[in-house]
């Protein structure tokens, strides 16, 4: 199944801001290119994309926490 | 038309860097310049550059650049996938380009900033003596920022050397998200108890998300200050001192659990307790520290601090022999 | 008369194998501030190859080095030779400097903006900055923390943090000083031109960035200008020097919004005023040798 990895290490956000819904959900569809997160790091915030279209199977992230370069963020299929 | 470079993406955060803007810190300007010196001044001598000549230092993700004439590029440091027009290429060696040739970074595998130098150098104009670009101020390199999309940087006159130079294996750095460096204790160590001296070379320290060219701020421990009554002048938490200058690579304890490593664009001074400094070839360990990543300090005398510094260039004279 | 401070033994660390840090004294004075000039004065004049940086600090002094060139070893022998050398200020010593006009709103509405964004960073959340620092120095009102601060000048004592900011300590006896401590965990965001304190010090921020000081105003007018397209600052990118006595005066939004436009227009010159400033005179007689300073601005 394909997956989306960060490409950058920081804090990955599920909400554009705290008081925004989730760029996306769970079985929600997305497109090649959607946005479904942001990363922070460097007090940059830099667009998640999808690399691929499909349905968003799983967040293997939580929203809030750390990631690292190359960590699947999410599982599509 | 003269020469110049078409950034295609600029990537996260690119900047113009050479060795630096020294000799104007008692201005509060801090010399900025590359990162990891050494990836840097590989990269110049890779493309037949003088080892100051400005080059381009990428952060995390790599811009794309298009060249407008004959070329050749190095890039070195931060290991990622380069590819010219689509097709991969060797890091650590120097490829010649093409009008039109257009190249572009993967992800990054391993460091954080691959350094890209031209044959020719980057020709920004010079701002009190260097092009290195100071983002905080906003001077030098190409307007005193990151690259941003569609940017046109100027080149310098090209040396046409052979393509095909490579840097050898033993002489390239690795860089592991564990990282050991190397520091001098000391400044206002004497501020913190024993215990938490012990603990600061002993803890293992995560890179947060706020490192950059200015600092790099880690967690993983609280450190304590020994109590006292604080001198006139210094302010009233334990953590303050009179305002004093800041060494490139000193490492400051505000707050005493979140230690932050100043780096090229740092700040000169200010009124936080010092407790050590990274010795000077160590620096480039964070130009390479992503965050995640885990540090461990140890202390360390000047005389090895003396003895690092001659093994580098020991070591950049065998690839100046090796390149020549 | 106040007394006059006897300053410790110099304390010399190695910042790694580039940088000595040397600390005249861990309190602030005049005395540790002029010692620190001394010795870095005559260790400018020398012009020795090697030397990168001779940084003067408030009561230390700072020296970056290439190590390939000047061991270690001999430049930390030289400067504890030359501290020997000054261990007494010379007599008659003057500094030969300029008095300053900095005209300061206080209590303006874009470092109170700033300020509340980090409540939680400050020792005292339920306070403003000005509420704090006038409650814990002994001030009536803000108001009258504010003539304070504005009444007496400022002498830099050092240049940093970022280019251009000037560290100032007040031309007051220890006793009349202020004092405030530094935020508990530094802001991300300053307005540029912001003025503020920490510690005895107070600061003008030459650009927009993090800071860790108690914020009180805003300047008009800039201590920075990259491209040097200011009179004022023709010869050099940033405007103040060390020993510099500059005045933070406190004035109405009209003035400030005035100065403004003519700081815009790139029309604005700073009031100033050649001066001899004798630290000995003015530690016989603080408040008479101010009013000397102000009044020569002024004339």
């Amino acid at each position: 199944m394909p997956t989306i990895p960060s490409p950058l290490p920081g804090v990955f956000y599920r909400r554009p801001a705290p008081d925004q819904d989730p760029y996306v959900n769970e079985g929600d569809q997305v497109t090649e290119g959607q946005t479904i997160g942001l990363i922070e790091v460097m007090k940059n915030f830099s667009e998640l994309k999808a690399t691929a279209g499909g349905t968003v199977k799983e967040f293997l992230v939580e929203d809030e926490s750390d990631v690292s370069v190359g960590q699947d963020v999410a599982v599509l299929e | 038309m003269s020469a110049q470079v078409r950034v295609v993406s600029g990537g996260l955060s690119t900047t113009v860097q050479d060795l630096g803007r020294t000799g104007r810190y008692a201005i509060g300007m801090p010399p900025s310049g590359a990162m990891d010196q050494y990836s840097f001044r590989v990269a110049n001598l890779l493309v037949g550059n003088p080892e100051g000549a400005a080059a381009l230092e990428a952060t995390y993700i790599g811009p794309s650049l298009e060249f407008t004439d004959d070329r050749l590029v190095a890039v070195t440091g931060g290991d990622a996938a380069v590819t010219l027009n689509g097709e991969p290429i060797p890091m650590w060696s120097s490829t010649q380009v093409r009008s039109g040739d257009v190249l572009a970074f993967g992800m990054i595998t391993s460091g954080a900033r691959p350094y890209i130098a031209v044959s020719g150098g980057i020709a920004v104009p010079e701002y009190l003596g260097s092009r290195s670009t100071y983002t905080l101020i906003g001077l030098g390199g190409h307007e005193g920022r990151t690259l941003a999309d569609g940017d046109v940087l100027p080149l310098g006159d090209g040396s046409t050397g052979e393509a095909g130079a490579v840097v050898p294996d033993e002489l390239v750095p690795q860089f592991p998200s564990d990282i050991d460096v190397r520091a001098v204790v000391g400044l206002c160590s004497y501020r913190l108890t024993e215990a938490a001296l012990e603990s600061f070379l002993s803890t293992p320290w995560r890179i947060t998300k706020d490192a950059d060219r200015v600092g790099y701020r880690l967690r993983g421990g609280t450190l304590d200050f020994v109590e006292r009554e604080q001198p006139f002048g210094a302010g009233s938490d334990p953590a303050n001192v009179v305002d004093l200058g800041y060494p490139l690579g000193s490492i400051q304890v505000p707050g005493g659990d979140e230690p932050i490593v100043l780096l090229g664009d740092a700040v000169t001074g200010g009124g936080y307790v010092t407790i050590a400094t990274v010795i000077s070839v160590d620096r480039d360990l964070f130009g390479q520290a992503k965050t995640g990543d885990t540090i461990r300090f140890r202390d360390v005398g000047i005389d090895e601090a003396l003895a690092a510094r001659a093994d580098r260039n020991r070591r950049l004279d065998r690839i100046r022999s090796a390149l020549a | 008369m106040s007394q006059p401070v006897q300053l410790p033994p110099a304390r010399y660390e190695h910042g790694g194998d580039e940088f000595i840090f040397v600390e005249i004294a861990e309190e602030m004075s005049m005395e540790a501030n002029i010692k620190a000039t001394l010795i870095t004065q005559e260790l400018e004049s020398r012009q020795m190859s090697g030397l990168v940086d001779i940084c003067p600090s408030n009561a230390s002094y700072l020296v970056r080095f290439d190590p390939d060139v000047i061991p270690p070893a001999d430049l930390m022998a030289l400067l504890k030779d030359l501290e020997g050398r000054f261990q007494e200020v010379p007599e008659g010593f003057t500094l030969q400097t300029r008095v300053v006009d900095v005209p300061v709103l206080y209590n303006d509405p874009w470092t109170h903006e700033a300020m509340m964004r980090f409540r939680d960073r400050h020792q005292d959340p339920e306070s403003t900055d000005l509420e704090y620092g006038a409650r814990t120095n002994g001030f009536d009102s803000v108001e009258a923390f504010i003539e304070h601060l504005a009444g007496n000048p400022w002498i830099v004592t050092m240049l940093g943090f970022v280019p251009g900011l000037p560290f100032c300590y007040q031309l007051e006896p220890r006793e009349r000083q202020v004092q405030v401590p530094k935020y508990v965990r530094p802001r991300t965001f300053t307005p540029e031109r912001a003025f503020g304190i920490g510690g005895a010090f107070s600061v003008v921020y030459p650009v927009q960035g993090a800071g860790g000081y108690q914020l009180y105003g805003m300047s008009a007018t800039p201590v920075l200008n990259v491209r040097q397209d200011h009179p004022d600052f023709a010869h050099s990118i940033v405007f103040p020097g060390a020993g510099d006595i500059l005045r933070y005066r406190s004035v109405d939004r009209t003035e400030f919004d005035d100065t403004r436009r003519e700081v815009e227009a790139g029309t604005f010159r700073y009031r100033q005023h050649d001066v001899e400033f004798s630290p000995a005179a003015f530690l016989d007689d603080p408040q008479g040798v101010n009013d000397r300073l102000l009044e020569v601005l002024y004339r």
